[in-house]
C-alpha cells in the first residue's frame, strides 16, 4: 500500500487525517482516491499548478507528474509550492 | 440583543459575539482566504466563500455555529471551457429556500441543497455580452446579489450590473448613465466597474452602487441611473456601501484617494453618510482616526437594524449605532479583513 502525506490545511478538509494508506498504481490514482480530490483538482481534471508532489523524495511534476508509477512501499507527499519569500 | 458579526480575514473566519462588550473567537476555517460569509437568516447556517491560493474556490458551511464544517462536493465551470472559477466572492440567501453564490469570472451559482452542490447559471455565463466584459483589479468578481421584490440583482467587476426579472433565465444589462471613464465609450452598455451594488430592503425600486466612476442610485429598479458624488464627498472612488433598513434616504460610503491610490481619502479614516438620498453627503466619522491611509474592502461595510460596522484591512473593526453616533473600535489586530456582516446572535 502506498502512503500518502498531506499537508496541515488539506489534512484539516479531510477530517483531520493526515496520512493514508491506498492501493494506486500510479499518483494519479493515488490522489484521486482522497476525499479532498476536489482540491487538488480543478474541474478540468488537471492537478491545480501551485500543488507539487513528491514520491519517495523526488518532485514528479519534473517527471511524469500524475502517470508516475508506484511501489507498494511509495511514499506521496502533496506539498503547496513555494512562492514569494 | 446578542449580535454575531462574521468577518473574513484574509487568513480565516473570525466570529465576534456582542451583547454589551464583544468577544472575539477564531480563527476558524485557517488556512483559507474568507472573501465573505454570513449567517442564512432561515436557518442559522454559517456560509463561507472560501480560497487559497494553493486549492482553489469553494464554500465552506457549518450548521453547529463554526464547531465543524462541511466544503461544497461540486462547484466549478463546465468541464472542457476556457475557464475556470478562480475565486468565490459572495453568498446570498434566496427568495425561497435557495442559496446563490457570485465567483469569478463573473458566474453565479445557485444550491438548493443548502451548499452541498451548486449549479451554474446559464444565463449569465452566456450573456451574449460576456466577451465585452473584462476584469478589474480584483478579477471579473460577481461580488453583488441582491433578491427583492421578485426581482434579481447582480454586480460584476467590470461588466457592470445587471436584472433579472425571471429567477435568473434571463438577465438585462442595467447601466444607463452610469460611467466607465476608463472605457473608449464612457457610457457603454457593458463594461461598468460596479464596486457594490445593494437594494433597499424597504423600497424594492430604489437601488444604490459605488462604483469605480461615482455614488449612483436608482429609483427604478436600475433602468436609470443618478450620479451622486461631487457634493460633499472628497472623492467618487470606493468600494463599501451601506445603507439604513428603516430610511431609504441614508446611505454610507467610504471613499479612497483614488483608483490607483487604495487608501483612505484625504489621510483620514472617514465614513461619509447622506441622509437626502445622496443629494449631500457629510462626514460620519466621530471618534474614527483622523490621521489614516487604510482600506475598507468591498465586502467590509455592514448594517443591521441598531448600528452599522466595518473592518478595516489593518484588522480593526468598528461599530456606530444607526443614525450617525460614535464609532467604537470593538476588535483589532485581525488579519486583514476581506469582509463583514451582521447578524443576530
Amino acid at each position: 500500500m502506498a502512503v500518502v502525506l498531506l499537508p496541515a490545511v488539506l489534512a484539516a478538509e479531510a477530517g483531520g487525517q493526515k496520512r493514508f494508506e491506498l492501493d494506486a498504481g500510479t499518483v494519479g490514482d493515488a490522489l484521486r482516491q482522497l476525499p479532498v480530490r476536489n482540491l487538488l483538482f480543478d474541474e478540468a481534471g488537471e492537478l491545480r499548478r501551485l500543488i507539487n508532489v513528491f514520491v519517495d523524495g523526488i518532485d514528479v511534476r519534473g517527471g511524469r507528474l500524475l502517470e508516475e508509477e508506484l511501489r507498494p512501499d511509495s511514499e506521496v507527499r502533496v506539498v503547496g509550492a513555494v512562492a514569494g519569500g | 440583543m446578542s449580535v454575531l458579526l462574521p468577518i473574513g480575514t484574509r487568513k480565516g473566519l473570525f466570529l465576534l459575539r456582542g451583547n454589551g462588550s464583544w468577544e472575539v473567537e477564531g480563527p476558524l476555517l485557517p488556512g483559507w482566504a474568507v472573501y465573505h460569509a454570513m449567517v442564512d437568516p432561515r436557518d442559522g447556517t454559517l456560509h463561507a466563500a472560501t480560497n487559497n491560493p494553493f486549492y482553489g474556490a469553494t464554500v465552506h458551511r457549518s450548521g453547529d455555529g463554526g464547531a465543524s464544517w462541511e466544503r461544497a462536493e461540486e462547484l466549478g465551470l463546465p468541464e472542457g471551457g476556457e475557464l475556470k472559477l478562480n475565486a468565490t466572492w459572495h453568498i446570498e440567501p434566496g427568495s425561497g429556500s435557495e442559496l446563490w453564490l457570485g465567483g469569478d469570472p463573473g458566474v453565479l451559482f445557485r444550491s438548493d441543497d443548502g451548499g452541498v452542490t451548486w449549479e451554474l447559471n446559464g444565463a449569465l455565463f452566456e450573456h451574449p455580452t460576456r466577451d465585452r466584459w473584462q476584469p478589474g483589479a480584483g478579477g471579473m468578481c460577481t461580488h453583488s446579489i441582491q433578491l427583492s421584490d421578485g426581482a434579481m440583482y447582480v454586480g460584476i467587476s467590470a461588466a457592470g450590473a445587471f436584472r433579472s426579472d425571471d429567477e435568473g433565465a434571463s438577465w438585462t444589462p442595467i447601466n444607463k448613465n452610469v460611467a466607465a471613464e476608463f472605457m473608449p465609450d464612457p457610457h457603454p452598455e457593458v463594461g461598468q466597474c460596479v464596486h457594490k451594488l445593494l437594494v433597499h430592503p424597504q423600497r424594492p425600486d430604489r437601488l444604490w452602487q459605488q462604483n469605480h466612476c461615482g455614488v449612483y442610485r436608482s429609483d427604478d429598479r436600475g433602468d436609470n441611473w443618478e450620479r451622486l458624488d461631487g457634493n460633499g464627498l472628497p472623492t467618487s472612488f470606493g468600494f463599501p456601501l451601506a445603507l439604513d433598513p428603516q430610511d431609504p434616504d441614508v446611505a454610507y460610503v467610504i471613499p479612497e484617494q483614488s483608483q490607483e491610490l487604495h487608501y483612505t481619502a484625504e489621510g483620514r479614516l472617514g465614513v461619509y453618510r447622506t441622509d437626502d438620498g445622496g443629494a449631500s453627503w457629510a462626514l460620519a466619522s466621530e471618534g474614527l482616526p483622523e490621521r489614516a491611509w487604510v482600506a475598507v474592502l468591498r465586502e467590509g461595510l455592514a448594517f443591521d437594524d441598531d448600528s452599522i460596522y466595518f473592518g478595516t484591512q489593518s484588522g480593526a473593526v468598528w461599530a456606530a449605532p444607526r443614525g450617525g453616533g460614535r464609532w467604537t473600535e470593538i476588535a483589532r489586530d485581525l488579519p486583514p479583513i476581506l469582509s463583514v456582516e451582521a447578524a443576530q446572535a
